[in-house]
């Protein structure tokens, strides 16, 4: 093993390629259980990224504490917003998510990939990155409406959809997800220290 | 078996893998700007038929099917409730038939191309190398956590946790525990396993990787890419 400082300003090794790309599967399933009960349901349709935040945690803390190198983050960023786009989600979620990953990437760099609490957040940051759509909505409803009704839209529509999606609801997402992302972040750097220190998969 | 032999049977060609990305990006492009339902009927038509042309009937018919299943139910929806009731319901409609088509495709694609398929196609495209393992990895790394999903599952019942919600809400300790762990725990293992055995053919090799696989873009591709920008076209005239 080479010591601390040199494997920090490495480049990301084959090995830590194919980590990531592990991970990221592991990461993508645990998203798709989080976040199917709430895609699938009209009236939890909004708190989707919380659902989503709810699995992924433990994922993300343990693929920072095996590979702890700047990129890995942003690679993981990349894939979901590639797979989020391959499956025609909504163009604010794959944005938000790749720039978030590059935000939390930055984040937990800071404490060189090794501060748990900087690993929390930078994780909070990240699962913020699938809000993007929400934030999208909000800023344009009309035009986001406009395009799910044939041609024209009803005024009559309008009115519901303004009630039924509240103003007060972005803060709601963007405060609920970082939440969740920091409780679920949490169990994760729990199970870390439980488990997989003791097991020697980390060090 | 190579690309040529394959080719000769019409009913499962076998595209090349960029083809395939450049109908996934016609296919979310025309989602995006359906003009109407009918349209996304289109669409989802379109991608089904493409599905049979690679020899997936089950497949595409399933497909097909549900969909023709939700398009009922978004008539119905828009017709006969009012007031918020139609409001969620046609915002969540909107939602799926935006999704679906491109869902449809992009699951039709993972499922039809072969990881070696796939890195000689990006390698030709000379996509960074960063980027292309970890999507391999991740592609080629989906079945297997199924695989381990139903195996963990087989253990926790012997050792009387329940994996599901109710062994959740009863346990959350120890259920979080019992799924995490060994999940993860294999997908460390996998990935160290993984690592030696790619090394060992030499993936670290700074010369640009050589295939078995040839895969060049035929006539079929140019019909295929054809077809849906015929039906994007389509698209923008019906706006």
């Amino acid at each position: 093993m080479k010591s601390e400082s040199n494997r920090q300003e490495e480049s990301l090794s084959v090995r830590d390629l194919i980590t990531i790309g592990i991970f990221s599967a592991l990461y993508f399933v645990f998203n798709m259980i989080g976040g199917t009960p709430f895609g699938i349901n009209p009236v939890l349709t909004f708190y989707l990224p919380m659902g989503c935040a709810l699995l992924c945690g433990p994922i993300y803390m343990l693929l920072i504490a095996k590979v702890h190198k700047r990129w890995a983050i942003t690679i993981l960023g990349i894939l979901m917003g590639l797979i989020l786009f391959a499956t025609g989600m909504h163009w604010g979620m794959v944005v938000g998510s790749i720039v978030m990953g590059v935000l939390a990437d930055f984040i937990a760099g800071i404490g060189r990939y090794r501060s748990r609490k900087l690993d929390i957040l930078s994780y909070m940051i990240f699962s913020l990155g699938y809000t993007g759509t929400y934030v999208v909505y909000f800023l344009n409803r009309e035009s986001w409406i406009g395009s799910m009704l044939d041609g024209g839209t009803e005024q009559a529509y309008i009115d519901t959809m303004n009630a039924t999606a509240q103003p007060w609801m972005l803060p709601v997402i963007l405060i609920g997800t970082a939440a969740v992302a920091g409780f679920s972040g949490w169990i994760g750097s729990v199970l870390l220290k439980r488990q997989f220190e003791k097991a020697g998969i980390v060090e | 078996m190579t690309r040529s032999s394959d080719r000769n049977n019409f009913i499962s060609l076998n595209p090349d893998p960029r083809t395939k990305f450049i109908l996934i990006v016609l296919c979310i492009v025309a989602a995006a700007i359906a003009p109407a339902l009918e349209y996304n009927l289109m669409i989802v038509a379109a991608v089904a038929l493409f599905g049979m042309l690679l020899g997936r009937w089950r497949y595409a018919l399933i497909g097909i099917g549900s969909y023709a299943l939700i398009y009922a139910l978004t008539g119905w929806a828009a017709a006969d409730t009012e007031g918020t009731a139609r409001g969620v319901l046609l915002a969540f409609f909107g939602l799926v038939h935006k999704v679906y088509p491109c869902g449809m495709m992009a699951a039709l694609v993972v499922r039809t191309t072969k990881v070696s398929e796939f890195l000689a196609a990006m390698n030709r495209a000379r996509v960074p190398k960063k980027i292309v393992i970890p999507i391999a990895v991740l592609l080629r790394y989906l079945p297997a956590i199924r695989e381990d999903w139903f195996a963990i599952n087989d253990a926790m019942r012997m050792r009387d946790v329940n994996p599901s919600l109710i062994g959740f809400l009863t346990k959350p300790v120890m259920t979080i525990q019992c799924i995490y762990v060994p999940l993860m725990m294999s997908a460390s293992k996998a990935a160290d396993e993984l690592s030696i055995a790619s090394l060992t053919r030499g993936i670290e090799n700074p010369a640009r990787r050589g295939s078995l696989v040839q895969v060049r873009p035929g006539i079929a591709d140019i019909f295929c890419v054809c077809g849906f920008t015929a039906l994007l076209v389509l698209g923008f005239v019906w706006r």
